[in-house]
C-alpha cells in the first residue's frame, strides 16, 4: 500500500516530541487564562478565499459537496477561529488552538500547529501578551537559541498612499519587496509620477537588522509623523521584552504582509541554529471587518508544532525491565508493575534479548514449584 | 561558519568566477577545482549544482547565497530572496518557429524546456496553448513537426540561424541574479553583507 505525495505516516519519538510540544503549550497558556478552541477539519472554501481574508483557493485541499458547494480541508486556523468566535461571548478574550492545517502550495500537506488569538482586548495589550505568551512558551519547551523579528504593515501602506499606483502596480510592488527585488522596486517606482520615491523603497529592502535599524529611520524619517509613529511603537515592543530579559531581536521594516487581512505590527520567530520559522504571526484586525460594522481588534501567533519538536530534547531515557511470564503468570507480572513506578515495564512470555533492558526478570508461579 | 554560496554549475560558473576575479578576490581554488562539486576558499564555502538546484538549496538554506540566471527563477518561482542582477548571464526569452512558418488557425503547440514560463506567456497573451516539454536542443522541434514553435532562451541567436528558425517574439530579458535564504539572510546578516556589498558595487541598479 503507497502514501500519496506529501503524506506521511508519524511513528515513535517524533510523536512523544509533538505530544510534549503541545503540552508544554497547552499547561503555559491555560496559566496565561487562554481557553481551548477548535473548528472542523471540512470548512466552505468561502470562509478562506472571500475578499477580506484573500486565500488562494489554488493552495487548498478541496472538493465538491452535494449541493455543488466547495468544501476545504481547515487551510488556516486564523480565519477558522474568527468565524467560531463571534458566535461566542465576547468576554472571552483570549483564546488557544492546537491542530493540522493543511495546505497544497508546501511540501507535505499536513503541518501542525499551536497558537493563540486575542480578540477584542486594548491592542497594545494584545500585543504585549501575544510576544510575552511567546517567551514564556518557547521558555516552556527549554528553547533559548531564537531570534525574534518585528515588522509593521504600515510602512508600505504610506509609501503607497503617497505613490497613488493602481492596484495592480501595488500588488506588484509588494511581491517585490516580499522578494527583496531591488532591481524592481526601482522600476515600478521609478515609472510612477513620484520617482523620487524609488530610492528610499530600495534601501528599504535592505532595512533589516538589529534594533539600531530603528533609530537610524527615525532620523531619515523625521519629517513623517505617519512613520515616526510606527518607530515609536515597534521600539516600546522592543523596550517591554528587553525589560523582560529578552534580548535577541531584529526589525525589518522593509517586510510586507502576505495575507491581505494583516494590519499592524507582525511578528516572526527564527530559530538561530537552523534559520526556521518557529511562530509568526501579528495583527489582523482587517479581519473581523467582514462580520459587520463594528471595528474589532485582533491578533494572535502560531507555533509551527513540526519545526518545534525537532529541536526540544528527549525526556530523559528510563530504565526498561521486561517480565518474562507465561499465561499462567501473566497477572502476577501485571501486579508487579507497580515495584517499578519509574521504568517501562515490558511483559514477555518469551526470552528477551537481555541488551535490550535494563533488568530482566523471570515472573514464576509459586505454588507449582 | 563561512558563507555557503551555491554556484550555477557551467558557463553561468566561468562568468561568475571571472567577475569575483575583477572584484579583487582570489579565484583560485575555483578555477583548480577539478571534478569536486565542493570548494572552500578562506572566506566562503561553494557548492556546484544545476541551476534548478541551486535554487533549492538556497530554499532549504543549504546554501545561504546562490548565483543563477533570472530564467530558472522565472520558471521554478522558489521561495527565495531576488536580490539583484549581476552583470553577466544576459538572455532573452523568445518565441521562435521555421522562417516562413504561417501559424495554424487552431491552437498551437510550443515545445519548450520552460513549461512554466511559456504557459504564463500565452495566457497573459490571452492564448491557449499545448505545450510538450522538451530537456533540450528545443530547436528541433518545430523542424521535425513536434511542434508549431519553441520557447527558449536567446543569446546570440546562432542556433536558431543555423537551424532554420527565426524569433517571432522576444518576451523577457534575464541575466544571472543573486538569491538569498530567506532567513539566513537576516540571522547571517553580519556574515554576508560584505560579499553581498561587494557584488552589487558595480551593478548600478
Amino acid at each position: 500500500m503507497f502514501l500519496p505525495a506529501g503524506s506521511q505516516d508519524q511513528i515513535g519519538e517524533k510523536l512523544d516530541r509533538q505530544a510534549k510540544v503541545i503540552q508544554s503549550f497547552r499547561t503555559v497558556v491555560k496559566d496565561r487564562g487562554f481557553k481551548a478552541i477548535e473548528t472542523p477539519v471540512v470548512e466552505y472554501a468561502q470562509t478562506f478565499n472571500n475578499s477580506h481574508v484573500g486565500m488562494k483557493l489554488s493552495h487548498m485541499l478541496k472538493w465538491f459537496d452535494r449541493d455543488g458547494e466547495i468544501e476545504v480541508l481547515r487551510p488556516d486556523w486564523t480565519t477558522a477561529i474568527a468565524r467560531a468566535i463571534m458566535n461566542q461571548h465576547p468576554k472571552q478574550l483570549k483564546w488557544f488552538y492546537q491542530g493540522s492545517i493543511f495546505r497544497q502550495d508546501k511540501n507535505g500537506f499536513e503541518s501542525r500547529q499551536a497558537g493563540i488569538e486575542i480578540v477584542r482586548a486594548d491592542p497594545y495589550l494584545g500585543e504585549i501578551e501575544s510576544l510575552f505568551t511567546a517567551v514564556d512558551v518557547l521558555s516552556a519547551w527549554k528553547i533559548d537559541n531564537y531570534l525574534i523579528e518585528l515588522g509593521h504593515t504600515a510602512i508600505f501602506d504610506y509609501f503607497i498612499q503617497e505613490l497613488g499606483v493602481t492596484d495592480d502596480t501595488k500588488k506588484l510592488l509588494r511581491t517585490a519587496l516580499h522578494d527583496k527585488k531591488q532591481d524592481d522596486v526601482y522600476r515600478l517606482v521609478d515609472q510612477t509620477n513620484k520617482p523620487s520615491i524609488a530610492k528610499e523603497l530600495v534601501e528599504l529592502t535592505e532595512a533589516y537588522g538589529d534594533k539600531t535599524i530603528l533609530d537610524e529611520y527615525k532620523q531619515k524619517w523625521g519629517n513623517r509623523p505617519e512613520l515616526i509613529e510606527v518607530i515609536n511603537h515597534l521600539q516600546s515592543l522592543i523596550d517591554n521584552l528587553e525589560a523582560l530579559g529578552y534580548k535577541n531581536i531584529i526589525i525589518d521594516l522593509g517586510r510586507v504582509k502576505q495575507l491581505p487581512y494583516y494590519s499592524g505590527v507582525m511578528f516572526r520567530g527564527y530559530l538561530t541554529s537552523t534559520g526556521e520559522t518557529c511562530f509568526s504571526g501579528g495583527r489582523y484586525d482587517q479581519l473581523y471587518d467582514q462580520f459587520g460594522d463594528d471595528k474589532i481588534r485582533a491578533i494572535g501567533l502560531a507555533f509551527d508544532v513540526d519545526v518545534l519538536a525537532n529541536h526540544i530534547k528527549d525526556d530523559q531515557t528510563k530504565n526498561k525491565v521486561c517480565l518474562v511470564c507465561t499465561p499462567k503468570t501473566h497477572v502476577k507480572a501485571e501486579k508487579m508493575r507497580k515495584d517499578f513506578p519509574d521504568s517501562v515495564v515490558d511483559i514477555t512470555y518469551e526470552q528477551p534479548n537481555e541488551e535490550d533492558y535494563t533488568k530482566v526478570i523471570t515472573v514464576r508461579d509459586e505454588v507449582n514449584q | 561558519m563561512k558563507p555557503v554560496i551555491a554556484l550555477t554549475k557551467g558557463r553561468l560558473e566561468k562568468q561568475f568566477t571571472e567577475y569575483f576575479k575583477s572584484l579583487g578576490f582570489d579565484t583560485t581554488p575555483l578555477t583548480e577545482k577539478g571534478r569536486k562539486l565542493r570548494v572552500e576558499t578562506d572566506d566562503f564555502q561553494f557548492i556546484f549544482a544545476k541551476g534548478p538546484d541551486v535554487t533549492v538549496y538556497v530554499e532549504h538554506g543549504i546554501a545561504d547565497l546562490g548565483i543563477v540566471g533570472g530564467d530558472i527563477l522565472a520558471e521554478y518561482q522558489p521561495d527565495v530572496y531576488d536580490l539583484f542582477p549581476l552583470p553577466f548571464g544576459a538572455c532573452r526569452m523568445a518565441v521562435a518557429t521555421e522562417k516562413g512558418k504561417v501559424w495554424p488557425d487552431q491552437k498551437k503547440t510550443i515545445a519548450s524546456k520552460y513549461t512554466g514560463i511559456t504557459k504564463q506567456f500565452f495566457k497573459a497573451n490571452g492564448e491557449s496553448v499545448d505545450i510538450i516539454k522538451l530537456e533540450g536542443s528545443v530547436e528541433l522541434a518545430p523542424i521535425l513537426g513536434l511542434a508549431d514553435g519553441i520557447v527558449d532562451i536567446v543569446e546570440t541567436g546562432t542556433t536558431l540561424k543555423e537551424n532554420g528558425l527565426v524569433v517571432d517574439e522576444e518576451f523577457m530579458n534575464f541575466s544571472a541574479r543573486l538569491i538569498a535564504n530567506r532567513s539566513h539572510l537576516k540571522i547571517k546578516k553580519d556574515a554576508l553583507m560584505p560579499f553581498i556589498e561587494k557584488l552589487k558595487s558595480k551593478k548600478g541598479v
